[in-house]
């Protein structure tokens, strides 16, 4: 078999994907022996991992614009509710409407004819939150939780898009824009601005699920290490002081099993 | 609140600018990538990425770690040792900071106080992290100059907290994609979110549910976040480093 054939017949149908091959190749070259090279199952695996990566941008942001499809929608609709939320609190929905859609617009435009479109949605989840546009305390609960749930589906996706350093980035910078929207909500609710399973205000347990996390290297007990150095007295403060300084990330699976409710009609 | 009571009871040491010399390391002249411990902690989490591409890409002997040039200035290091230790530097320097804010600040409500003390633990957590995974390639302990800032002022602390802590959410963003380690890419994903957090805090407590508390200013008209390059991030935070911090080895994009 010729190697080097099969990489120019690449070359020829698709110049972008033939510079994923060799870029995922080289990436190989460097931790693989030689021996290894020469053989078919190796060649095989490496095509199929050129392929993949692009594959896999594609569903990590067509799955990043379902989420931001719900909040974009939900914000919209409570904005327009005119006697829904207060006039203290307009100034901060107002901006966040404002960011969802964006980023709404941003991945479409990531994505081209790849984006799917917005899937129907029910605020109620079922019924079970059932008037979130005419209920302030309602409302409040679902922003928090799909501020929260939207900055852990954003990290958990994250080391998928190591290859492709401009869209991590860029995903990077809608994660952090969650973050400031869930604190700001959680303080507008008077919680802790901390994601934690202590403090869900509300919020289903689940959304919170494996947030107490306090280890995150096997090799480094921060619990220990940081005692003597804290202001906050010893025992289970330390643990708190631990898991508050670190977010959890959830998998895609986790996120749609929680956003599941919300979404009528999936995207096909 | 008999926990804030014995605040400076817990705290012995000198205030800013000298650190505490219980947390004084030794300043180590040149870390290379032979150290045992560094090689033994940092493996744990990435054999080939971390610690091996001295050996796979065939410069072996080429410097990953972090050094004291002579001049006196502290080069950061190259690869993901590099960008550890930038994160490294801006926990050393926000917690620095949060001790004199703690200490010094005139005129602090209680829960001005709560909440720098809050702010202040979790950069502990965040450089004890960073100094543990770096072991032997870690920088020293750094001396800051606070003197531009006015601790007489509530106001002026918060708003250093905020620029500070959105310091932290654009090097995190902005080094993101450099790093080369799962694992450390993992890690800094959860900080990034909880500094954001931190800066959102802080924003929170000079003008709450605003444009202004959500960082308006640092997002862009496609809603993404402001990012900053090693540069950049050195650009705002050596007025307040006593040492010269050079990002030159540091990866770009």
């Amino acid at each position: 078999m010729n190697l080097f054939n099969i990489l120019s017949d690449l070359e020829g149908v698709n110049a972008e994907a033939s510079e994923r091959f060799l870029f995922s190749r080289r990436k190989l070259l460097r931790t693989t022996s030689v021996a290894a090279l020469a053989t078919p199952a190796f060649f095989a695996a490496t095509v199929n991992k050129a392929f993949a990566a692009d594959a896999d941008v594609v569903e990590v942001l067509n799955f990043a614009l379902m989420l931001e499809y719900l909040e974009a929608e939900f914000y919209k609709k409570g904005t327009m509710m005119s006697n829904l939320i207060p006039q203290s609190d307009k100034q901060v929905f107002m901006k966040i409407a404002e960011h969802e859609k964006q980023h709404v617009e941003f991945l479409k435009s990531q994505l081209g004819d790849k984006a799917k479109p917005m899937p129907e949605f029910d605020f109620t989840a079922k019924g079970m939150f059932p008037d979130p546009f005419t209920n302030y305390p309602i409302f409040l609960t679902l922003s928090q939780s799909f501020e929260d749930l939207g900055v852990r589906a954003y990290k958990g996706q994250a080391p998928k898009l190591k290859d492709d350093k401009a869209v991590l980035l860029a995903a990077l910078k809608i994660h952090s824009v969650e973050a400031r929207h869930a604190a700001e909500i959680r303080l507008v609710r008077q919680l802790r601005v901390w994601a934690s399973e202590q403090e869900t205000g509300g919020v289903p347990a689940v959304v919170y699920k494996g947030e107490n996390n306090i280890r995150h290297h096997d090799a480094i007990d921060l619990v220990s290490l940081s005692d003597s150095h804290l202001y906050q007295m010893s025992g289970s403060d330390v643990e708190m002081v631990v898991r508050e300084s670190f977010d959890e990330p959830l998998t895609k699976e986790e996120v749609l099993s929680i956003a599941g409710p919300f979404i009528k009609t999936m995207m096909p | 609140m008999e926990k804030l009571n014995k605040l400076t009871a817990k705290k012995t040491g000198p205030t800013i600018p000298a650190i505490p010399s219980v947390e004084r390391r030794m300043f180590l002249r040149s870390f290379g990538i032979a150290s045992a411990t560094t090689l033994a902690l940092l493996s744990s989490c990435s054999q080939d990425n971390l610690v091996a591409p001295g050996k796979t890409l065939g410069r072996s002997g080429a410097r990953t770690g972090a050094s004291v040039l002579p001049d006196g200035s502290i080069d950061l290091g190259s690869g993901d040792i590099g960008i550890s230790n930038l994160a490294y530097t801006l926990d050393q320097l926000e917690v620095a900071f949060y001790m004199t804010a703690v200490e010094k600040t005139s005129g602090l409500s209680e829960l001005d106080r709560k909440v720098l003390v809050e702010l202040h633990d979790h950069e502990v957590v965040h450089r004890e992290f960073f100094k543990t995974l770096l072991g032997d390639n870690a920088i020293p302990m750094l001396d800051f100059d606070f003197s531009g800032i006015d601790f007489n002022q509530r106001n002026a602390v918060f708003d250093a907290a905020q620029k500070f802590e959105d310091v932290g959410v654009g090097a995190f963003n902005g080094t993101g994609p450099l790093i080369q380690d799962a694992e450390i890419l993992k890690i800094a994903g959860k900080m990034v979110s909880v500094e954001a957090r931190h800066a959102t805090l802080a924003r929170h407590m000079l003008q709450p549910r605003t444009y202004f508390s959500l960082g308006h200013e640092l997002i862009d008209d496609k809603g993404l976040d402001h990012h900053l390059t090693p540069e950049q991030v050195l650009a705002k935070a050596q007025r307040y480093i006593k040492q010269k911090i050079s990002a030159v080895n540091l990866p770009k994009m």
